[in-house]
């Protein structure tokens, strides 16, 4: 009877909303999403113009996230020893840029360049809405990798520069 | 009466088979037959020529599903209303049929431009939008149609329902920029990566300003700015899109996304 009643208030055009079951399944952020989001690791900057540091700047555009990730390599291996990250935008590309500057610490360069997008979204088990969040992280690390690379080719080229002079002195 | 009704029944078999059979009138399909109305759909009235009625000059029937075969086949751009017959020229029956004040179906053919009168421009003005929409609220409104038959109450729900979204797309520069654009066919993608150093540098320096804001102050000199930047890559925009340019009038919505996307952050913590 209160059923009849309803749907007369309610008009017929959201029968649709009428026939849905009343078990509302929330849609929740996974734990690990969660926990990157509370205890953020690695959140910071280093310092753009020291040539160790590879800064990897992205942003998405559609939905205006930003997404800054710096690595810290070590001279001697080549391989990153150090990751801080800055992201602005949702909780699920927060925790994508945090989960990779866990994952490239201790790997080097050539290492970091095979992390796909589909691991971290794995991780975080992101919805396909999100999906281009952790696609973001996957371009940071890139962009990140990129600028250190391109850094210490100019520093080689300085200090190869430097030697052939030395050698052209003597 | 009776005479002509015997008439009809031979001499209809005739004129269907003159026309071709391929032409369905339906006048509850949507109307993807049909090609856009232009801009202005009051001043294309055609009303479709009535050289059918030579042919029974007496007749009393109805002109309904005869006249509309014609119709289709005649003139494709004139649609009826769905309730009355109204022949009177300029009839067309716009979102909703003045004659017998009846709400038609959607038609999604129709763009936000043409419900609201305007030409397909980006620059419109923003103040006349409140006043046509509320007119047509007055008309379309699904509170209105309570007791008029189930399938005019549906039709008030979806009329209404993108008259208000047409609303709030033109309202919106950044959202009417966008709209726009894919009418042109350009879609901005939302799965691409942008980055250019200087845009995203920019941003984060904003975004950083507004975390670390001591004051309401502060956030509203942000801002201020702010919403001069919109205002500027707006009419970086308008430019672009009047020069036919697509690739900048994307990259200026990218722009434009970014510092609406601050703005609202700064809203959100004023």
């Amino acid at each position: 009877m209160l059923r009849l009643v309803a749907n007369r208030l309610l008009g017929t055009p959201s029968r649709d909303v009428l026939t849905r079951p009343l078990q509302v399944l929330p849609r929740s952020y996974h734990e690990n999403v969660i926990d990157h989001y509370n205890n953020p690791r690695n959140v910071g900057s280093f310092d753009k113009n020291d040539p160790n540091v590879g800064t990897g700047l992205v942003g998405a555009p559609a939905c205006g996230d930003v997404m800054k990730l710096q690595i810290k390599i070590d001279e001697e291996s080549g391989k990153i020893v150090d990751a801080c990250f800055k992201t602005f935008g949702c909780g699920s590309a927060i925790a994508s840029s945090s989960v990779a500057t866990e994952w490239v610490k201790g790997k080097s360069m050539d290492e970091v360049l095979t992390i796909k997008n589909t691991e971290i979204a794995k991780h975080l088990s992101l919805p396909p809405v999100k999906l281009h969040c952790s696609m973001l992280a996957e371009d940071a690390i890139k962009a990140a990798v990129k600028d250190a690379e391109a850094k210490r080719a100019k520093v080689n080229g300085s200090l190869k520069a430097s030697s052939i002079e030395k050698v052209a002195d003597m | 009466m009776y005479k002509t009704k015997q008439l009809w029944n031979p001499l209809s078999t005739v004129f269907r088979r003159l026309l071709p059979t391929t032409c369905r009138f339906d006048p509850f399909s949507a109307n993807s037959q049909f090609p856009p109305l232009s801009s202005h759909p009051q001043s294309s009235s055609r009303v479709p020529p009535r050289h059918s009625l030579d042919f029974f000059p007496d007749s009393k029937f109805s002109l309904l599903s005869f006249c509309s075969q014609s119709a289709a086949k005649l003139d494709s751009t004139t649609k009826r209303c769905w309730n009355c017959v109204t022949d009177a020229p300029g009839s067309t029956p716009f979102l909703y049929c003045d004659s017998c004040r009846s709400i038609q179906p959607l038609d999604l053919s129709i763009d936000y431009f043409q419900i609201f009168g305007l030409e397909k421009k980006y620059e419109i003005v923003v103040n006349g939008l409140e006043g046509r929409y509320k007119d047509w609220q007055k008309k379309l409104h699904p509170d209105l149609v309570h007791s008029k038959s189930e399938k005019e109450r549906e039709y008030a729900a979806e009329q209404s329902a993108r008259v208000i979204d047409a609303y709030r797309t033109l309202s919106n520069p950044l959202s009417r920029a966008i709209y726009i654009l894919r009418l042109e066919g350009v879609d901005v993608d939302e799965e691409q990566t942008v980055s250019d150093p200087e845009l995203l540098t920019e941003i984060m320096e904003i975004r950083e300003a507004v975390e670390e804001a001591p004051d309401s102050q502060a956030l509203n000199q942000i801002q201020s700015r702010m919403t001069e930047k919109l205002e500027e890559t707006s009419n970086s925009f308008a430019n672009a899109f009047r020069r036919r340019n697509f690739d900048e009038a994307v990259a200026c919505i990218q722009k434009m996304t970014y510092y609406q996307r601050a703005s609202e952050e700064i809203l959100k913590k004023l």
